[in-house]
């Protein structure tokens, strides 16, 4: 089959949905397919949203593909008979986070009328899908709350699940993860200020905005926790990941209301590592059950420093919720044969 | 682009991309699939670059038609071609735009479009001196002139002829590989191995069939796909020689940088373009018309006269190394 992947993307930036469409055309090929990915720019400035919408609509791809999976939004507006929808999010500033500050969007009549319109061009291009797939429950709720719309929960693997290790139980909380201002590092800097054990942090990753992560390091010395505290703000390879989890104590992963899991997640799962999340994290409570597979805890440096301190003193309790982390991946059905299978239907 | 074709604009992008990295920039590339007919839908094409928008980058460097219409402060073009159905071959009757008021109307706004993207941009360059002079004569564009280098000539190194000649390159009618294989009736004894990924199977279908038509199917061996680079070398490595037919290309070809560089002459035809910028009849290669007949007698000479061929290939190697094409320096001129 000629499968074409259609995904919107920032110039020269590396991030989980790059990821999903790059392993996707992997697995599309080892499949047997011939796969072509289109990644198409796209910027989020508020006057630009629409016009980049109508250009994506006009692109002609119905006689180069027999089928299109689209991922990252807005690219799902593109027009094929057989277009099958992997929402990854919706464009958020326009639904969940309309009325909150994490929304550019004005609460005024052009705010209003340019989401109106928004919603209006998603709920044409995503009810003409052959499928919709979401790849969580936060989004499929939203596209029924939102859209009107009923989608099927896929959740998305990682490539090669099998290269993870799992050695000792270590020192360091790590967070192997972009360092952005939602995905809330600073909690976890803030939290070391209050542990009462010998716990180590270690923040590794690339960002889009060095400002944040700057605050990240004083923040660290102004709480006087910087020789505890390991920033390194870059991409991390996948063999450095799979070091750095290895020793690892636990992986924490906080972002503010989230759409899915989040890799970070699944690969400590795949180390046997479990995850230290909170309870405003969104999607990783599809995963991550506190006691079971990892800990939620308020979104509070306190209550975060008294989860690490738990794991740190009770090595035996890292261990069991990073072994039933990695039991929770099979039992939710995460692999590609799964993946393949719906998104081919 | 258009999806799954691979040829050498592919390739150049591709090796554009690595050597920009290998320079230290941070570079991706970017590629949206391109319908050019019904004419109309050119209209279309355009409306979708212009209405692209681009962020986080410093430079655009863009290629193709349309979608260096994108618009963005800092761009350099390195045209590969124009549209060009809309210009040359617009005037020789090859175009798919109708001749009528409302491809009169598509044409201006071809043009308009094109001169404004040229007039925005920060430096041009074109990839062979027709291209240069196209956009000279239609646009009244000055460009220089950046000749894309071979990607890879490690793998090109020569070696001993097994015999036979090589055509190499995409498979389709342009191309003109049907006519080295009504040319091996007329040359007895030679052997032809047409190695290159087919536009379509149809391009495919009608060679094999060709063959059997004119009683030469045991003499050609088909490598109807895309071949590896390595398998691709080794292929011209082993040649007697190249055999390059393109209809008008622009540029040398990677096909004729490929032969060159592993030191096989080039057999090309009177009518293939910028090809014959570097292929001399008698000094790097043999040029003929293009007519089964002259091939057919080429191919003999050049199969009965291997030490001459071999002198040849050796003078098309001197010739492509005086043209000193190299990627770190293509790189520079890009970024400067």
């Amino acid at each position: 089959m000629r499968i074409g992947i259609v995904s919107t993307a920032v110039p020269l930036a590396r991030g989980g949905a790059r990821l999903i469409v790059d392993w996707l055309e992997d697995k599309l090929r080892e499949y047997g397919h011939a796969v072509e990915v289109v990644y198409i720019p796209c910027t989020e400035e508020l006057p630009e949203i629409l016009p980049q919408m109508a250009a994506f609509r006009m692109i002609r791809l119905d006689h180069y593909f027999d089928r299109i999976i689209t991922t990252r939004p807005p690219a799902h507006v593109v027009q094929h008979p057989c277009k099958v929808v992997w929402l990854l999010h919706h464009v958020r500033m326009f639904y969940d986070l309309w009325g909150t500050t994490y929304s550019p969007v004005p609460d005024n009549e052009a705010g209003r009328a340019l989401r109106t319109a928004i919603m209006a061009a998603d709920r044409t291009a995503l009810g003409e899908a052959h499928r919709l797939f979401a790849n969580s429950h936060v989004v499929a709720n939203r596209i029924r709350r939102f859209n009107d719309l009923e989608s099927e929960v896929l959740y998305p693997p990682i490539l090669r699940a099998e290269v993870f290790r799992s050695g000792d139980y270590g020192d360091e909380i790590v967070s192997i993860c972009r360092m952005e201002r939602h995905k809330r590092q600073h909690l976890m800097v803030q939290a070391m200020a209050s542990t009462k054990t010998d716990v180590r942090l270690r923040l590794c990753g690339p960002t889009l905005d060095p400002g944040y992560v700057e605050a990240l390091r004083e923040s660290a010395r102004q709480h006087g926790v910087a020789d505890r505290v390991k920033i390194e703000s870059r991409w991390i390879s996948e063999e450095e990941k799979i070091a750095i989890l290895e020793s690892a104590l636990a992986s924490a992963y906080v972002p503010f209301d989230e759409d899915s899991y989040g890799y970070p997640t699944l690969e400590a799962a795949h180390a046997r590592r479990s995850t230290v999340t909170a309870s405003d994290s969104g999607g990783v409570s599809e995963f991550v059950t506190s006691g079971i597979t990892g800990l939620i805890v308020d979104p509070d440096p306190v209550a975060l420093a008294d989860a690490f301190d738990r794991l740190h003193a009770n090595r035996t309790l890292a261990q069991k919720l990073g072994t039933a982390a990695s039991e929770r991946v099979t039992t939710l059905g995460i692999d590609w044969t799964t993946v393949i299978g719906k998104l081919l239907s | 682009m258009v999806p799954f074709v691979h040829g050498g604009a592919e390739e150049l992008y591709i090796h554009l991309i690595r050597n920009l990295r290998q320079a230290g920039v941070d570079a991706e590339g970017m590629r949206i699939p391109f319908t050019w007919e019904p004419a109309e839908r050119l209209i279309d094409e355009m409306l979708i670059a212009r209405r692209l928008r681009l962020y986080n980058v410093d430079r655009v460097i863009a290629l193709k038609f349309p979608l260096y219409m994108v618009p963005w402060p800092d761009k350099v073009l390195w045209l590969l071609h124009q549209y060009r159905q809309a210009y040359d071959l617009l005037d020789v009757k090859q175009s798919n735009i109708p001749d009528d008021d409302r491809g009169r109307e598509i044409i201006s706004a071809i043009r308009k479009a094109d001169n404004t993207a040229f007039s925005e941009s920060r430096h041009i360059y074109t990839n062979a001196p027709i291209t240069a002079k196209r956009l000279w004569d239609y646009n009244g564009v000055q460009s220089g002139i950046l000749r894309p280098p071979l990607n890879d000539p490690e793998l090109f190194l020569g070696g001993q002829s097994s015999g036979y000649v090589l055509a190499t390159g995409r498979v389709n009618s342009a191309k003109r590989q049907f006519m080295l294989i009504q040319a091996l009736r007329h040359a007895p004894g030679v052997r032809l191995v047409v190695a290159g990924p087919p536009d379509s199977a149809s391009d495919a279908d009608y060679l094999r069939q060709l063959a059997i038509q004119e009683g030469v199917e045991d003499r050609v061996t088909f490598e109807l796909r895309l071949l590896s680079r390595q398998e691709l070398a080794q292929r011209v490595n082993e040649a007697l020689a190249v055999a390059y037919l393109p209809f008008d290309e622009d540029s040398f070809g990677y096909c004729t940088m490929e032969a060159f560089c592993a030191a096989k002459p080039v057999l090309t035809v009177s009518d293939s373009g910028g090809v014959l910028d570097i292929v001399r009849d008698g000094q790097t290669g043999v040029v003929v018309a293009p007519d089964p007949e002259d091939l057919g007698s080429a191919l003999r000479q050049l199969a009965a006269r291997p030490a001459h061929s071999a002198a040849l290939g050796r003078a098309g190697r001197e010739a492509l190394e005086s043209a000193r094409l190299t990627w770190p320096t293509t790189v520079e001129k890009l970024l400067s």
